[in-house]
């Protein structure tokens, strides 16, 4: 009864203005070097392509870059989700190069994106199997 | 029944000189109204404007330069919200500098049309005061009274006052 007590559940009535989106580009060719500028730069490119210069006129950040894996995390309002998320969908080629986006993860809190429930590993269970 | 509900916005060209309005047709405004709506809302604009029941220049007058765009309901803002970006219309080769004045935007080809007669009734008044010479005033008085008495007789002489309204401005 004890242990139950400990555990607590947080329910959020009123989620957050933003969401938040981990992503990662994949490219044709393995190694290239790009960097953080351009990688927000295709992602507005791509954009403006489908929605225009009205239609792309929504804020949205680019808050962490990973340039050896290429994955980033996006920070946009909910009223852009959306349509940034149709973008990168639809987005399908870098500097004459087939590429594509990878939604791995979206939220409205960013403290969700740091573990994700695919990767877990049950560290416990893997040892004490060992053990046995 | 199920149909498609449309927008009709109602529209004002707003040349320099007014002898240039000849110059333009239907398809003119028609490809311009494509190309701005292209820049400003991109591929997603561009579809819009090609679905069925999509965007259609419903009636164009060149003498006073007033155009009616037929659009889908659920999407007149996309189209409307481009109508400023249009600076200038071409047609065979001449530039014709100008913009677009949304002076309506209705549900039904009638509502525009009666407002179009209100508003042209009032622009009548606005000619009064700008009026230099007195046979100048005297034929806009003549209009304006052409077109009230219709209105006090009621309906049936509704589109020779619209006629004559459209001559004179």
């Amino acid at each position: 009864m004890e242990d139950s007590s400990k555990f607590e559940r947080y329910v959020y009535k009123n989620a957050s203005v933003y969401h938040y989106m981990k992503i990662s580009l994949v490219l044709e060719k393995e190694n290239r070097n790009i960097s953080d500028a351009q990688f927000k730069q295709l992602i507005i490119s791509g954009v403006k392509d489908l929605y225009g210069e009205i239609g792309a006129s929504f804020p949205f950040d680019l808050l962490k870059f990973d340039p050896k894996e290429l994955t980033g995390i996006l920070r946009v309002y909910n009223s852009g989700l959306v349509k940034l998320w149709s973008a990168l969908t639809l987005l399908g080629s870098y500097q004459n190069e087939a590429c594509a986006f990878r939604v791995t993860q979206v939220s409205p809190f960013l403290l969700a994106l740091s573990g994700n429930s695919r990767e877990l590993q049950f560290g416990d269970r893997a040892q004490v199997a060992l053990r046995r | 029944m199920v149909r498609f509900k449309s927008r009709y916005l109602l529209c004002e060209l707003c040349v320099s000189e007014p002898s240039s309005l000849h110059l333009f047709e239907d398809k003119v405004v028609y490809q311009a109204l494509r190309g701005a709506v292209n820049r400003a809302h991109g591929d997603y604009g561009a579809a819009i404007f090609n679905i069925t029941l999509g965007v259609l220049v419903k009636y164009l007058n060149a003498h006073t330069g007033v155009v009616l765009i037929r659009c889908r309901k659920a999407h007149y803002r996309l189209v409307w919200s481009s109508l400023p970006f249009i600076t200038f219309l071409e047609n065979r080769g001449q530039k014709v500098r100008c913009f677009f004045n949304c002076i309506h935007v209705g549900g039904t080809i009638r509502t525009s049309q009666k407002f179009l007669i209100k508003y042209n009734r009032q622009q009548l008044q606005r000619m009064l005061l700008d009026c230099k010479t007195d046979a100048e005033k005297q034929d806009v008085r003549k209009a304006i009274l052409s077109c009230s008495l219709n209105l006090i007789k009621g309906e049936e002489t509704d589109g020779s006052d619209d006629d004559g309204d459209e001559e004179d401005t």
